[in-house]
């Protein structure tokens, strides 16, 4: 359908998922999360015994989100990886993987230790008035932004 | 097992909407955090401003949650030096993958293979805290649960 294929009005697209954590807190009252699906997997893992809790589904519901969304659309609209699949192109072509495991490593840790990623931190904490998650939340988007215009410097 | 399926929906408008938005392309986040394009901090920015007038009309109306027995009002923390060295950490991998962990998973149901290597470092990160916070938290206190609560009201 080509109306997938186009990026769906900001005005439309965040106010829906401003629902999503209205609806996780007055149905279950719980802070949505996404990065508590992973951990909730990786905890069941860890315990020996598996066992999901809601976070968990909640991660589960974004892959076949995904899913859905590619199936209707017919694949995504991007090919290669962004920067890095431009940058290692050829024989680095093989530095990408490790780059994005590291990458995934510094996610995953960072957003533990800062007690949510955008989204736990940066859309449920800041519109809940956590003033943990609104520092949370400038200080991941200011490095964001300063990381990504140094690769764009040194690339 | 309500909140199970609730998480699940949810998850599913959670994860559409990401896809439709674009923000499962890594040159689309990018473009944002060069500046180049405005639509991300319109989205999030909708996205917070929305939650937040909804949230407050939740709690003006209700006490508990509508599927389970739990209140719907929360506390807030603190800022602690733990969520600014995170969020240091966080921020540099997201600009390198160029991807968050929510479109990190759309990314994968949408049949991006790359996320595959994302999702390995993810679990990796996550679990080499959980381990770190086991070893200082007394045993019996349950993993993955917030540093030191400096709970006060929202």
């Amino acid at each position: 359908m080509a109306v997938l294929h186009e990026q769906l009005a900001w005005y439309i697209g965040g106010p829906v998922l401003g629902l999503c954590v209205v609806a996780i807190r007055a149905l279950i009252g719980e802070r949505l999360g996404i990065t508590g699906g992973y951990s909730s997997f990786v905890e069941s893992v860890s315990a020996s015994r598996f066992g999901i809790d809601w976070r968990g589904f909640l991660l589960i519901g974004l892959i076949v989100g995904g899913a859905v969304y590619a199936l209707i659309a017919g694949g995504p609209d991007f090919h290669g990886y962004g920067w890095l699949t431009t940058t290692f192109t050829g024989d680095s072509r093989v530095l990408v993987a490790p780059i994005l495991v590291v990458a995934g490593v510094l996610i995953g840790f960072g957003a533990k230790l800062a007690g949510g990623c955008t989204s736990g931190n940066g859309l449920s904490g800041t519109s809940m008035g956590s003033l943990a998650s609104v520092v949370a939340t400038v200080t991941f988007f200011a490095t964001a932004i300063a990381v990504s215009f140094l690769i764009e410097a040194v690339i | 097992m309500r909140a199970r399926f609730t998480a699940l929906a949810v998850g599913m408008v959670f994860g559409v909407t990401l896809s439709w938005t674009g923000m499962t392309s890594p040159n689309v986040i990018r473009d944002a955090l060069l500046f180049k394009s405005a639509y991300l901090f319109l989205f999030f920015g909708s996205a917070v401003a929305t939650s937040f007038v909804g949230l407050r009309i939740l709690r003006a109306r209700r006490e508990r949650a509508v599927l389970v027995d739990r209140p719907v009002r929360w506390t807030v923390e603190r800022p602690q030096r733990h969520h600014i060295v995170g969020s240091v950490v966080f921020g540099t991998g997201w600009a390198i993958a160029d991807a968050c962990p929510g479109p990190i998973a759309t990314q994968l149901g949408q049949g991006i293979w790359w996320s595959v290597f994302t999702i390995a470092g993810l679990v990796t990160g996550i679990a080499v805290y959980l381990r770190g916070r086991r070893q200082v938290v007394p045993a019996g206190e349950r993993p993955g649960a917030p540093a030191e609560p400096s709970a006060v009201r929202g």
